[in-house]
C-alpha cells in the first residue's frame, strides 16, 4: 500500500490495572482506504479507536492521525477527525438539524459551511425526509443514519468508526455499508472497528485482525483468506449420530468439525468434491448437505487464534 | 457558531422541551409561596373557642361575653361550673377557659377586678396568641368601660407611640416571602440544572462527542454556565410575574440592583452545582446530592422567614451559604429600598464565594470531563 500517509500507530500499549488492553499495536493507514479492525469482543478494537480520537490516554508507543502527534497537537487531532462511536449520541428533545447545529458549533463552522453540510447529508446521507423531527421519533435505522452524519458535519479529511452497525439488521446493515462506501467517494480515510467478518470484507482494503489487545494479521482481506487460510474448504453436513462414522469416514483429509459441519482442507475441493460423497454414500452415510464454501475471514481468525469472532 | 453559545443553546433548548421538569421548577417555588404565604400571611391569625364561666352574672358580665363574640377571633361557650368547663379544656374542646368571677363588676368601679384564665397549652403558638389575645381584648374593655363610665379618656401611665415604618409601609408575610421565593432558582435552577446538565452529559454518553471535539473543557464550562443562567433568569422572571399576579405584593423592583445580585446568586449556586457534579460518584448520586443539597438550603438561607427564627448554630451555617446574602440583598432592595452602598456587603460576599468556589470547582471540573 502507498499514498499519504494518514493515520501511523507504533507500538501502542495500554493498560486497565492489570490487563494489557493494546499490547504493541502498530499500523497505518493511507489517504483514502477503509481500514478494517476485525476482532471479537474484548479484543481491544474500542480502546484503540478512542485513543486514536483523543478519549483514552496511552501508556507506551506513538500515534500520528492526520499528520498531528496524538499527545501534542490533540487539538488538530480532534478537528480532523470525526468520531461515530457504536452508541447512538444524539439528543432526544433536539431534531436532527438542531443536533447537526449542536455539532457543528463545536467545531466553530460557519453557517454557509453548515448549510453546505446539511445539504450533504440530506442528499448523500438521505437524511433529507426527517431533518426537522425530533430524534426521539426516528427508527433506530434513522437515528444511527443521523448519527453518522452529525458526526462528520464538519467534513473532516478522517472518519473513525467503532462498530457502527453492531445491532443492525441485515437491510439496515446493507444500507449502512452504502453509507461508509459514499464516504470513500467522497474522499475520506475510514478507519473502521468491527467484529462483523462480512462488514470487513465487504468495505475494507485492508484489515487488521485483532486479538487480545494484538493485531495478529493485517492485509487486504482477500490476501489474508489466501494466504492464512488457503482455498475453498468443503462442508458436510450428516445426521449427528452419523458425525463419528463421517469423521472416521474422511480420516485421510484435513478435516475440522464446526456447527455439526465437517469441514475438509484441501487443494483442490472441487474434484474430490464427488470422491468425498461417493465414500460417504459406500459407507451408508447420508448427506444433508455438501458443498464448496470460500473462505472468510472468520476462518482466518480462527486458523490463527482457534477461536471464533463470535466467541466471548 | 461559537461553540460556548452551541453548548447553551442546546442546553437551553432541552431544558425548556422537558415540559415536566420546567413545570415543577416553576410550580414548586410557587406551591411554597402560596402555602408560606396561606400559613404565615393571614391578617387574623387563627379564631380560638374559648369557655367562659360567668360567676357574677351582671350586665357588664354579660357584656364582656358579647364583647368576646364581637371580636372575630373567639367564638364563645358559656359553661355553668368551672368543673365543667376545665373538662371542655382538656378534652380540647376550648383552647382557653375564662372565669369571671363573683363580684366582678363590683370590683371593677370600686378596686381591682381579677379573672382567671387556663390555657390549652398543648401548642405553644397557639396558647401564646390565645393568652396574648385575651389580655388585649380585657385591657381595651377596661378603656372603653372606663370611658363610658366616668366620661372622660382613659390614659395609659406610659404610652407607646409606634412611629411610621422606617420602610415607610407596613409588610405583610406576602411583601416578606415574595423576595426569598424569588431567591429559588438561585437554588434549584442554578444548581440542580448546572449538576444535572454536566452529568447528564456523561450518563448519556454525548461526553464522548464532546470530548472527541475540539472543543476545550472551559468552553464547554462556559457554555454550561450560560444555559443555566438564562433559566435561572426565566425561572425568576415567572416566579416573579406569578407572584405579582397572585399575591400583589406591595415591593419595590429595582431592577439594575436586583440583576447583579441575582447573576452572582447564580453563579454561586452554579459553582456548587458544578462541585456536586464533579464529586458524585454516579450521576444518580449527583443529581440526588444536588436535590437534597437544595432542598435543605432551603431553610437555611432566610427565604421562607427570617434567619433569627432559626437556633444561633443553624443561624451559622447559614451564614456560610452564599444564597443568604443573595436573599438579604433582594429582600433589602425590595423591602427596604435599599440603595446600592447598602447592598455592597452582600454583593462583596457573593462575589467573593463565587470565585472561589470557582477557583475549587474548575480543576475539579476539567478533571472529570477529561476522565476517561
Amino acid at each position: 500500500m502507498s499514498g499519504k500517509l494518514i493515520i501511523e500507530v507504533e507500538d501502542l500499549v495500554k493498560h486497565y490495572d492489570e490487563v494489557r488492553a493494546l499490547d504493541g499495536v502498530s499500523f497505518s493507514v493511507y489517504e483514502g482506504e477503509i481500514f478494517g479492525v476485525l476482532g471479537p469482543n474484548g479484543a481491544g478494537k474500542t480502546t484503540l479507536m478512542e485513543i486514536l480520537c483523543g478519549l483514552r490516554r496511552f501508556d507506551e508507543g506513538k500515534a500520528t492521525v492526520g499528520g498531528f502527534d496524538l499527545i501534542k497537537d490533540s487539538y488538530k487531532v480532534r478537528k480532523s477527525i470525526g468520531f461515530c462511536p457504536q452508541e447512538t449520541l444524539l439528543y432526544d428533545l433536539l431534531s436532527v438539524r438542531e443536533n447537526f447545529a449542536f455539532a457543528a458549533s463545536l467545531y466553530s463552522l460557519s453557517s454557509k459551511k453548515f448549510k453546505e453540510r446539511v445539504e450533504f447529508s440530506a442528499k448523500v446521507l438521505g437524511i433529507g425526509e426527517f431533518l426537522s423531527r425530533r430524534v426521539q421519533q426516528l427508527s433506530g435505522g434513522m437515528k444511527r443514519r443521523a448519527n453518522l452524519a452529525a458526526s462528520i458535519i464538519h467534513d473532516p479529511p478522517i472518519v473513525i468508526l467503532d462498530e457502527p452497525t453492531l445491532g443492525f439488521d441485515p437491510n439496515i446493515k446493507r444500507e449502512f455499508w452504502e453509507l461508509i462506501k459514499t464516504l470513500k467517494n467522497h474522499r475520506k480515510t475510514v478507519l473502521l472497528s468491527t467484529h462483523d467478518m462480512y462488514e470487513a470484507d465487504e468495505l475494507c482494503n485492508r484489515v487488521a485482525i485483532m486479538d487480545k489487545g494484538k493485531i495478529v494479521a493485517l492485509d487486504k482481506p482477500h490476501i489474508l483468506k489466501e494466504t492464512i487460510s488457503g482455498e475453498a474448504s468443503i462442508h458436510i453436513k450428516v445426521k449427528d449420530d452419523q458425525i463419528k462414522k463421517a469423521l472416521k469416514t474422511l480420516d485421510k483429509y484435513d478435516h475440522m468439525v464446526r456447527d455439526n459441519e465437517v469441514q475438509i482442507f484441501v487443494t483442490n475441493p472441487w474434484e474430490i468434491m464427488s470422491e468425498v460423497s461417493n465414500k460417504l454414500i459406500s459407507q451408508g452415510i447420508l448427506t444433508e448437505k455438501i458443498e464448496v464454501v470460500e473462505p472468510t475471514l472468520e476462518d482466518v481468525f480462527i486458523k490463527l487464534t482457534g477461536r471464533r469472532l463470535t466467541e466471548e | 457558531m461559537n461553540p460556548i453559545i452551541g453548548i447553551a443553546k442546546k442546553d437551553v433548548k432541552t431544558f425548556f422541551r422537558e415540559k415536566g421538569t420546567v413545570f415543577w421548577t416553576i410550580a414548586f417555588p410557587v406551591l411554597m409561596l402560596l402555602l408560606f404565604t396561606a400559613i404565615f400571611g393571614r391578617e387574623i391569625p387563627l379564631t380560638a373557642n374559648i369557655g367562659i364561666v360567668d360567676s357574677d352574672k351582671t350586665p357588664i358580665t354579660a357584656s364582656v361575653i358579647s364583647g368576646f363574640n364581637n371580636t372575630k377571633v373567639f367564638n364563645v361557650k358559656a359553661f355553668e361550673n368551672k368543673t365543667e368547663a376545665l373538662e371542655a379544656l382538656k378534652a380540647t374542646k376550648v383552647h382557653a377557659v375564662v372565669t369571671i368571677p363573683q363580684n366582678f363588676t363590683f370590683n371593677l368601679y370600686t378596686s381591682t377586678a381579677n379573672v382567671s384564665l387556663a390555657v390549652d397549652e398543648t401548642n405553644p403558638d397557639v396558647a401564646r396568641l390565645v393568652r396574648d389575645g385575651i389580655k388585649t381584648f380585657f385591657s381595651e374593655f377596661y378603656k372603653q368601660f372606663y370611658n363610658e363610665t366616668f366620661h372622660r379618656n382613659y390614659t395609659e401611665p406610659i404610652s407607646v407611640v409606634e412611629e411610621s415604618s422606617v420602610t415607610h409601609q407596613r409588610i405583610g408575610y406576602k411583601e416578606y416571602i415574595v423576595p426569598g421565593v424569588l431567591c429559588y432558582p438561585l437554588l434549584f435552577s442554578s444548581m440542580v440544572a448546572s449538576t444535572g446538565a454536566i452529568v447528564y452529559e456523561r450518563e448519556k454518553g454525548t461526553l464522548k462527542k464532546i470530548r472527541a471535539s475540539p472543543i476545550r473543557p472551559l468552553n464547554m464550562l462556559f457554555g454550561k454556565t450560560l444555559a443555566a443562567l438564562f433559566q435561572t433568569t426565566i425561572s425568576i422572571l415567572i416566579i416573579a410575574v406569578l407572584a405579582v399576579v397572585l399575591l400583589g405584593p406591595k415591593i419595590n423592583w429595582n431592577i439594575p440592583l436586583l440583576v447583579p445580585v441575582m447573576f452572582l446568586g447564580s453563579l454561586n449556586g452554579i459553582a456548587i452545582g458544578l462541585l456536586i457534579s464533579c464529586i458524585g460518584r454516579s450521576p444518580q448520586e449527583a443529581s440526588g446530592a444536588a436535590t437534597t443539597v437544595g432542598i435543605v438550603l432551603q431553610f437555611f438561607i432566610g427565604m421562607y422567614f427570617p434567619l433569627e427564627y432559626l437556633p444561633e448554630y443553624l443561624q451559622q451555617v447559614g451564614r456560610f451559604i452564599p444564597m443568604t446574602y443573595a436573599a438579604q440583598a433582594v429582600r433589602d432592595v425590595m423591602i427596604r429600598n435599599a440603595v446600592i452602598s447598602d447592598i455592597f456587603q452582600p454583593i462583596i460576599m457573593l462575589a467573593v464565594s463565587a470565585v472561589i468556589l470557582y477557583a475549587v470547582g474548575v480543576p475539579l471540573y476539567k478533571r472529570w470531563v477529561e476522565k476517561e
